[in-house]
């Protein structure tokens, strides 16, 4: 790799080899490719805390929207536990301590959402620390029956967009938004394709090297995005994979705080074939295109109402979540389910209750395991996996 | 001459120090605790008579500190090792303006003035990372006695990196680093690290202002010093007596009440 | 030091009165339990709209009021146990537990049968987990969900936008319908206008008992004596009794006033304090303030509901619009971490405090995540005397009395030397 950025795509014609580059950039506490791409197109850097974002609006007001999802287990926390006590999750004190250590000295802002208590804190405690960085708060609506919470989701993102301005200088217009969802749009469609494809070949297309490629969309500019993703779906095409004796099994409640690559493989390796997850769902999660021709904010806030992906931090009361699990369970033909929670994170383990009672009651088996970003040895989460996929084949 | 004494009862050991009214310390007993606590007061309260040469009569005025300050039965007084401490540590030492106490089941940072008064303090929090017990239970998988680990993590070369602070699972993170070969050297190295890490973590939340002292049953232990040196990245004073410092601290309280009793 | 203050603390007619009270609603609440009364809605403290149930005739059911009052009786922990054995998490908020542990043990709590709900009305005011909660009981249940979405102050200002209003007041809208379909009766102004109005005085003497602590001595406590007070404004805010309860309870306190009696024997120490209390610890934790004499004049605690003392009131003439404001703007819970500091801060500077002291529960990260900074803030920028103390406020397995009892008492001996050097 010549300098800090993407690879040069030409020569990467082995997949693993492009995903030990690509890991470099996103697990790099110092976040040097996103001080490049600063410094080459002038863009302001605005940080995006989990889990959603409309990261369409940054776009399109000329900021570069980087994916802050903590420091996984790259950085020892010295400063943040001062700050959130020990029964905080570690995403919260990770990325705070980010900051303390000035790690995100090149970005110019930082946006928070309504996802958790902890979190809608934590946008506090950065303005009181850092009273010159640009923080936003963005509160996304609950009540999704009601037809307001989309006029008043579009005010929220208009409030947001000159918010944006103040930090970039630039008006903008309904094409430009149009443009950013338009890119976006591709991005996800392309995302949604690789997902589809290891769905039906997690032996050629590994979770790890699946992961590594969409959390890189994190770093990354959206058109460089784009590129990598398109040559990865060249390059799995022809990529050759063997069958293993794994279990086939979908995973749940990594949506926010993400567990190292290194876990995930491991359990992966451990005799998980994962089908589908909700790792870095920020970047993809509308489940169909965005309306692209029409009133670019009002329909990122139609989108969030009628086709985004559910999780333990979006609520609403028109669906419910153990019964979709279900559901996906029964499409993938998984066999099992992996219930994969941060330590301490409270939305994600509310929700396993709900998962448990609807496994249980549609008989489908499942694990439940707790992992933090920091963990650097996996052997507990390997052996309850290896011992959960040995009663599975067994059976 | 008159005599006063301080008894410091905490979880594992119980201290007694008596003091002349001068302040100068006469006698210093250092007993178990065991399960009774009132009689370990009371032993190490009469060893440290018996050690200074004096009839129990002779000391007017006792304050009993630590967890078990409540069971100090012949005691006038009670006051919480924090401020006890931070008093002993101020008279040993008059520059001292952090201590950091690690004992069995607590860390705590106390920063304090000229004169010993506590300005600021806080304690580890329910999780009992940080603290002697960690490193008790360290040194029990390792099959060591906690005298040992210290000089043994000195030799470490490279420490190496827990994946939890946690007291309940540091046992399986140090059998999975056996079980990769690390050295028992490398791995308390990695060990007194992380303790170090959470007690800094703990001072920096009162500010660390020099001089720093450590005190307490852990202050024993040279690898500990050594990883606090190199983490608050100043050098830490530690006094013959550190242990002893909760019941001065005590025993000059008992001093100062007197002498405002007999007015 | 240690010569300990009398343990006597203040009880008098409107600690008797709360109970008399407080057992009639909970009557209430079995009799509709039983199919006898009117039908229940579930709601939530923070900045509760409890007078659009009460223009229905609706009986509010607060599972937080069922959870403390369990805690309190110390009746909590096996309710807790079994939801942890059903998969909810040892760090799930103990409450929603306690909650979920009384449904599968047939709803009977110990102070009252506890009715199924006709709705369950989750006001989002701040607390995340409230939609967690309610999303589990309705599972539970079977019973419909609505949510009133409200959006939390997040803008410089740190005032609500004229859409988040606009958003709010027709989320009402879609709710009144709902209201008389399970009530059975039709949508009446006057009467919301009547509720509304029992709701403007009884906040009227609310906020001026609440701003009597700002005297010296202080005539209750407001961190333990408001916790009496808290239950009546909200179970029974917008009715008679509710408001003549306030009226006789300001009445009495005025007494206190004018006979320079506070609720300890000696006020020594004024402190503030920040956090929930430690319920079933209620009583310890109070004593071991007490024998150093120290009062709570001010808890940011007693504002989840209501910011009366800053001037909201309730208003006849824009019933709805009040509820709305009630909601948006004028609850501590929809207020973001640094107005809270603000009012923290005016709490100390105004009601003349020593200290502050800060209670961090494990199970409500609303109001716990993140205390560390503002401790620091507190006691490193203001250089007020700040002490950080953790337990929980349901799960009585958090709470050790000898390391809460070392950590008060390390605190109150540097306030005493504090006081001791600065008055000479």
């Amino acid at each position: 790799m010549a300098a800090i950025g993407l690879p040069q795509l030409e020569e990467a014609q082995d997949l693993t080899a492009l995903v030990d580059d690509l890991r470099v950039l996103f697990e790099d506490p110092d976040f040097k490719l996103a001080s490049e791409i600063k410094r080459t197109t002038g863009k302001p850097i605005v940080g995006n805390f989990p889990v959603y974002s409309p990261v369409e609006l940054f776009h399109a007001a000329g900021a570069h929207p980087v994916g802050l999802v903590g420091a996984g287990n790259q950085i020892e926390i010295a400063h943040a536990d001062s700050r959130f006590q020990s029964f905080v999750c570690s995403v919260i004190k990770s990325t705070l301590e980010l900051g303390l250590t000035d790690r995100l000295r090149d970005f110019d802002g930082m946006v928070f959402h309504s996802i958790c208590d902890p979190a809608r804190n934590l946008a506090s405690v950065f303005k009181r620390n850092f009273p010159d960085q640009w923080v936003e708060y963005i509160h996304f609506p609950q009540n999704l029956v009601s037809e307001s919470s989309v006029d008043y989701l579009e005010s929220e993102y208009r409030r947001i967009l000159d918010r944006l301005s103040e930090l970039t200088g630039k008006q903008v217009t309904n094409d430009d938004v149009n443009q950013s969802i338009t890119l976006y749009n591709r991005a996800r469609s392309l995302m949604r394709d690789l997902y589809a494809f290891r769905r039906d070949n997690p032996h050629v297309l590994t979770t790890k090297d699946l992961y590594t490629v969409v959390r890189a969309g994190h770093i990354l500019t959206v058109e460089e995005h784009i590129r990598l993703l398109e040559h990865v779906q060249r390059l799995v095409q022809t990529k050759q994979g063997h069958e293993r004796d794994h279990i086939r099994v979908i995973l749940v409640g990594s949506f926010c705080e993400q567990p190292s690559l290194d876990l995930i493989n491991a359990m992966e390796e451990a005799g998980l074939d994962i089908l589908d997850d909700d790792f870095m769902l920020g970047r993809r999660w509308f489940t169909e295109d965005v309306r692209a021709d029409g009133d670019g904010v009002r329909s990122l806030a139609e989108a969030y109402r009628d086709r985004s992906v559910i999780s333990s931090v979006k609520h609403d009361s028109r669906r419910h979540k153990g019964e979709e699990l279900v559901a996906q369970v029964r499409s993938a033909k998984a066999d099992a389910v992996i219930v994969s929670v941060p330590k301490f994170c409270e939305p994600g383990l509310f929700d396993y209750a709900i998962y448990r009672r609807a496994l249980l009651e549609a008989n489908i088996p499942h694990l439940f395991v707790e992992y933090e970003e920091k963990m650097w040895l996996f052997d507990k989460v390997q052996t309850e996996v290896e011992t959960f996929v040995e009663s599975l084949l067994l059976d | 001459m008159l005599y006063r004494a301080g008894v410091d009862v905490g979880s594992t050991q119980t201290k007694a120090v008596i003091v002349d009214e001068t302040g100068t310390m006469v006698a210093k007993v250092l007993v178990d605790t065991g399960s009774n606590v009132v009689k370990a007061a009371e032993r190490a309260f009469v060893q440290a008579a018996e050690q200074a040469g004096l009839q129990r009569e002779q000391v007017d005025y006792v304050v009993g500190t630590g967890y078990g300050r409540f069971n100090v039965t012949f005691g006038n007084d009670q006051i919480t090792e924090i401020s006890c401490h931070a008093k002993g540590i101020a008279h040993v030492n008059p520059n001292v303006r952090t201590v950091i106490d690690i004992g069995g089941q607590d860390a705590k940072a106390i920063k304090i003035d000229e004169t010993g008064d506590v300005k600021d303090f806080v304690m580890n929090d329910k999780c009992a990372a940080g603290t002697g017990r960690f490193l008790g239970n360290s040194a029990e998988v390792l099959n060591l006695s906690l005298d040992e680990i210290g000089e043994r993590s000195l030799q470490a070369k490279v420490p190496v990196r827990l994946s939890t602070v946690c007291t309940v699972f540091v046992e399986t993170d140090i059998l999975s680093h056996l079980a990769l070969g690390r050295s028992v050297e490398n791995i308390l190295g990695g060990v007194h690290s992380a303790v170090a890490a959470r007690v800094v973590a703990l001072a920096r939340r009162v500010g660390v202002e020099r001089e720093v002292a450590l005190t307490g049953g852990v202050s024993r232990n040279v690898g500990m010093v050594h990883a606090l040196e190199k983490h608050l990245e100043v050098p830490i004073y530690v006094s013959p007596d550190a242990h002893f410092m909760g019941a001065l601290g005590a025993a000059l309280f008992a001093n100062e009440r007197a002498i405002a009793v007999a007015g | 030091m240690a010569e300990n203050a009398e343990k006597r603390n203040y009880r008098g007619r409107l600690h008797d009165l709360q109970k008399d009270l407080m057992n009639d609603y909970f009557d209430q609440m079995t009799r509709s339990a039983n199919g006898e009364g009117d039908p229940s809605v579930y709601l939530l403290i923070s900045g509760n709209p409890v007078e659009l149930l009460r223009a229905f005739d609706l009986l509010p059911i607060y599972p937080e009021i069922n959870a403390l009052q369990t805690a309190v009786k110390k009746k909590a922990l096996p309710f807790i146990q079994k939801a942890e054995e059903i998969g909810y998490s040892t760090d799930n908020c103990a409450y929603v537990k306690a909650d979920i542990g009384l449904y599968f043990s047939g709803n009977q709590a110990p102070m009252a049968k506890v009715p199924p709900p006709s709705l369950l009305l989750t006001n989002y005011v701040g607390c995340n987990v409230y939609l967690h909660w309610w999303e589990h009981l309705s599972e539970l249940t079977g019973a419909p969900i609505f949510d009133i979405d409200i959006p939390f102050l997040r803008t410089p200002d740190g005032e609500p936008r004229p859409e988040d209003i606009q958003y709010v007041m027709r989320q009402l809208g879609d709710l009144i319908p709902i209201l008389e379909r399970i009530s059975g009766k039709r949508y009446d102004p006057d009467r919301l206008r009547e509720v509304v109005e029992l709701s403007r005085e009884t906040g009227e003497y609310w906020a001026q008992i609440k701003l009597l602590t700002q005297l010296r001595p202080s005539p209750f406590d407001a961190y333990f004596d408001a916790v009496t007070m808290m239950g009546p404004l909200y179970a029974l805010r917008g009715t008679k009794e509710g408001r003549d309860y306030f009226r006789d309870a300001y009445l009495e306190l005025q007494q206190k006033v004018a006979q320079h009696e506070g609720p300890l024997p000696e006020e020594k120490y004024r402190l503030v304090i920040e956090g929930p209390p430690p319920w079933p610890y209620l009583r310890t934790f109070r004593e071991m303030f007490e024998r150093w004499g120290a009062v709570f004049v001010a808890s940011s605690y007693s504002t989840v509901g209501g910011l009366w003392e800053f001037g909201f009131r309730h208003d006849p003439a824009n019933p709805l619009e009040s509820v709305a404001m009630h909601m948006l703007k004028w609850n501590l819970t929809n207020r973001n971490f640094l107005q809270r500091y603000a009012q923290l801060k005016s709490y100390v500077d105004e009601w003349g405090a020593d200290g502050l002291v800060i209670h961090s529960v494990k199970s409500c990260r609303l109001f716990s995540a993140g205390q560390g900074d503002m401790r620091e803030y507190f006691a490193r920028q203001l250089g007020v005397p700040t002490l950080l103390v953790e337990s929980d406020l349901e799960d009585q397995r958090y709470f050790s009395p000898a390391q809460m009892r070392t950590r008060i008492d390390a605190f109150m001996e540097s306030l005493e030397h504090h006081k001791l050097v600065s008055h000479g």
